[in-house]
């Protein structure tokens, strides 16, 4: 357009600003928008595929729930501490000789925990959760039972909120804390020290323990692991179910719309997906740049 | 209610008889509104400043009003009676003010009737109170043109609700006029604009400012210069990742690096961890009128920015003489010819790359003198050429008539969804019965008119440049009273 260098008019249009061109400011070309480009690099997902990963969540739930479930089962004195205590023994023996025997199949070089150091540090665990037990139990004397509850209702909300589902191993310090500390508030009010003890080790668990093995599990087995998630769930319906009808019927409906419809939702609106990309987007940088060789 | 629809779209009555008569050598009015400018350092700054001394000396009137700047407030007046309007509006994150779409109203209005203003325009999408102009002016019944000097993305939140606001904002809007080509794709989409009310004016620089000087390099070494807000959008860690790199391969490389920002650290712990603190220069903040002096001083103008809607400081470097070495993001690749610019992906390897050639065409000699490389950018990017492009706009926007409130309100409701285009068009309902109130409170007659101080017909006399041409001169001087 300028008067020096103009060109003929048959000069096709070129996406430069630094020739003065013969067409008009606001002149737009057949290519505009030639780069741009639609839903780039996004994933299409299976039903079942999701409905598998969904499993994690659902199995997280009714963990939930089978831990309150056992705390009912204590406080009415349905279940002895005792037995709880060999139950739990027995499981972990096993949880743990499992997690052992995925482990070198993980191809970790070198055994990085001998089982000698896995002995102490569950000896370390015990005899201090032992050691404070009394003192746990009387913790929250001074609390009303109300505010207890509505404490660990909180807490336990905000485990499952917080929870690494993705990677649930090592369990995200948030969520393992407030699981834990919802396990302190209603282990202090069961009726004895003994209780409160077995009530924390099986916290510990279930909180910290479970998602490891699980994650091994689901690493080595992703077929079975499905099948296990499937069964935690049932285990957690009829563990409530059988002290408290109503919120086994809740849990259903909470871990059915979980696992099954808002995977459904998902892929359903997968379709409207209209994500848009071009040469305007800002670059991101994917290099780690603290590794800068010399 | 349609009479004082009628009274509300001729409102502007005073100026409305001076445009008339002015009309022939096609005068505006125009008012710049941005909340960034000077005291504040910027593109957009510059940008706004630059354009109206050139609409100035082409015999257009220019007001520029923005907000109060700390203790400068007030009317003050610029180089050739640019006359401009700190407003006390109270400022809210970033220079941004508040947009409630109501407070800034009987200030703007004051000034657009006082000024006798025709044409509102408004620059920067990051600017609230552009955004406010624009909706004053379109219920006033002024015609608009708004500047986006930025890029967006799609994905995020936030980007999400500012192109919602974007795209009512502009729905009514006269002209748009963008930076760059892809800058135009951008706010295309992300405003759903008819392309067609677009314009690509590309920013400039002023060539006078930024000459080469050869004796400021040294000899023994060779510099690269990067001249940039330290800040993560402008890629300083990818530069992070380039100092060690190329530093350990070339004894004599030197980075001069103008700027501030919260990137700095990054580029202070590679000098200390690499031990490189006579061979990387962090200058801090510069003025502007330093930019020049360290510019000349570098071989190398490096611009490693991750998003760019046109990118000045390359045509800065480039006028200086220097090889350009930069990042092929947003409108960049549109901005320099090929042989004067060597583009790179943003990434370490590929600027490393990308450099290590120009270092060795350096070395071997093969580029052209920094004379030749001014000579030839000196003509690409000018002050008046924008102007002149401008002003087309605004011959353009000047014969198309503002929206009457009633299709306003239906092109807000069709544009801007149901939901978005109900409230804004209530919003523009209330705007308007505002304006009435202010209109009965302080009649437009009553007010009284400013004194035009600016450009060859104003009252402080012609401004001594050689460029006025002799037809601006003898007209009349046009002083509406």
């Amino acid at each position: 357009m300028g008067p020096d260098s103009a060109p003929g008019p048959a000069a096709p249009w070129r996406k430069v600003l630094w020739e003065r061109q013969s067409f008009p400011d606001n002149y737009v070309d057949e290519r505009f928008l030639g780069e741009l480009r639609r839903n780039d690099g996004v994933r299409q997902y299976r039903y079942w595929a999701v409905v598998k990963e969904a499993g994690v969540v659902g199995q997280q739930l009714s963990c939930v729930a089978i831990f309150i479930a056992l705390w009912l089962y204590m406080e009415q004195g349905l279940l002895s501490p005792e037995a709880l205590l060999w139950t739990s023994l027995t499981v972990g023996l096993l949880g743990y000789a499992l997690y052992a025997a995925l482990r070198p199949r993980l191809g970790s070089n070198g055994e990085p925990r001998t089982p000698l150091a896995d002995l102490q540090t569950a000896a370390i665990f015990l005899s201090f959760t032992f050691g404070f037990s009394p003192v746990l139990k009387t913790l929250t004397e001074s609390v009303s039972t109300d505010t207890v509850y509505a404490m660990s209702a909180l807490m336990l909300l905000a485990h499952l909120v917080s929870f690494p589902y993705a990677h649930p191993s090592p369990t995200g310090s948030l969520s393992l804390n407030a699981a834990l500390f919802a396990s302190v508030c209603l282990a202090s009010r069961l009726p004895g020290a003994l209780h409160t003890f077995a009530m924390l080790s099986c916290a510990l668990l279930m909180f910290a323990l479970w998602p490891c093995l699980l994650q091994s599990i689901r690493d080595n087995a992703p077929g079975p692991s499905a099948w296990l998630c499937a069964g935690v769930c049932l285990g957690g319906v009829g563990g409530l179910g059988s002290r408290w009808p109503g919120g086994a019927a809740l849990l259903a409906l909470a871990l059915l719309s979980v696992t099954l419809l808002c995977p459904l939702l998902l892929v359903k609106l997968q379709r409207h997906k209209d994500n848009i990309q071009g040469p305007w987007d800002e670059a991101e940088i994917h290099e780690d740049l603290c590794h800068i060789p010399y | 209610m349609d009479q004082l629809r009628k009274r509300a779209a001729r409102k502007p009555a005073p100026e409305a008889d001076t445009a008339a008569s002015s009309g022939p050598n096609g005068r505006h009015s125009i008012c710049m509104v941005s909340d960034f400018f000077y005291p504040n350092m910027g593109g957009v700054e510059s940008h706004i400043y630059q354009l109206s001394q050139c609409l100035i000396e082409k015999g257009h009137k220019v007001v520029i009003a923005t907000h109060a700047y700390g203790e400068r407030k007030g009317v003050r007046y610029l180089t050739n009676g640019l006359k401009v309007y700190y407003l006390p509006l109270q400022v809210m994150y970033n220079q941004s003010t508040a947009t409630t779409c109501f407070h800034s109203l009987p200030l703007l209005r004051c000034v657009f009737v006082r000024e006798g203003i025709t044409v509102v325009h408004a620059h920067s999408s990051f600017s609230a109170m552009a955004h406010d102009a624009l909706f004053h002016a379109k219920t006033m019944g002024l015609n608009t043109v708004f500047t986006d000097h930025s890029l967006f993305g799609f994905a995020d939140m936030s980007s999400v609700l500012t192109n919602k606001l974007l795209t009512v904002s502009l729905c009514d809007t006269n002209h748009i006029v963008c930076v760059s080509y892809t800058s135009k794709e951008n706010t295309v989409l992300r405003a759903t604009l008819n392309p067609e009310i677009v314009s690509v004016i590309p920013n400039a620089v002023d060539p006078t400012d930024f000459t080469p000087d050869p004796s400021q390099r040294q000899g023994d070494r060779i510099t690269i210069v990067v001249i940039s807000r330290l800040v993560y959008r402008k890629g300083i860690d990818l530069l992070g990742g380039i100092i060690p790199e190329l530093c350990l391969k070339h004894p004599d490389l030197h980075f001069l690096i103008g700027g501030e920002g919260p990137k700095r650290i990054v580029l202070e712990e590679v000098r200390e961890k690499y031990q490189l603190h006579d061979r990387v220069r962090l200058l801090g903040a510069l003025e502007h009128r330093d930019v020049r002096g360290v510019l000349v001083q570098g071989h190398i103008f490096l611009n490693t920015s991750l998003t760019e809607a046109f990118c000045m400081a390359i045509v800065e470097g480039a006028s200086c003489g220097l090889q350009v070495v930069s990042t092929r993001v947003g409108g960049i690749p549109e901005v320099l010819p090929e042989d004067l610019i060597s583009l790179c992906e943003p990434n370490v390897r590929s600027l490393c790359a990308g450099l290590e050639s120009v270092i060795a065409g350096l070395r071997s000699g093969a580029y052209p003198s920094p004379t030749a490389i001014h000579a030839r950018v000196r003509h690409l990017y000018t002050w008046r050429n924008v102007a002149e492009r401008t002003e087309k706009v605004y011959d353009r926007v000047a014969g198309e008539e503002v929206l009457p409130l009633d299709r306003r309100l239906l092109r807000l409701r069709e544009h801007c969804g149901p939901v978005a285009g109900s409230i804004f068009a209530f919003l523009a309902v209330v705007n308007f019965l505002f304006l009435l109130l202010l209109q009965w409170l302080f009649p437009d007659q009553v007010m009284d008119m400013a004194v035009d101080a600016s450009g060859p017909r104003g009252l402080w006399g012609p401004p001594k440049r050689d460029t006025m041409s002799a037809e601006e001169a003898a007209a009349p001087a046009t002083k509406a009273e």
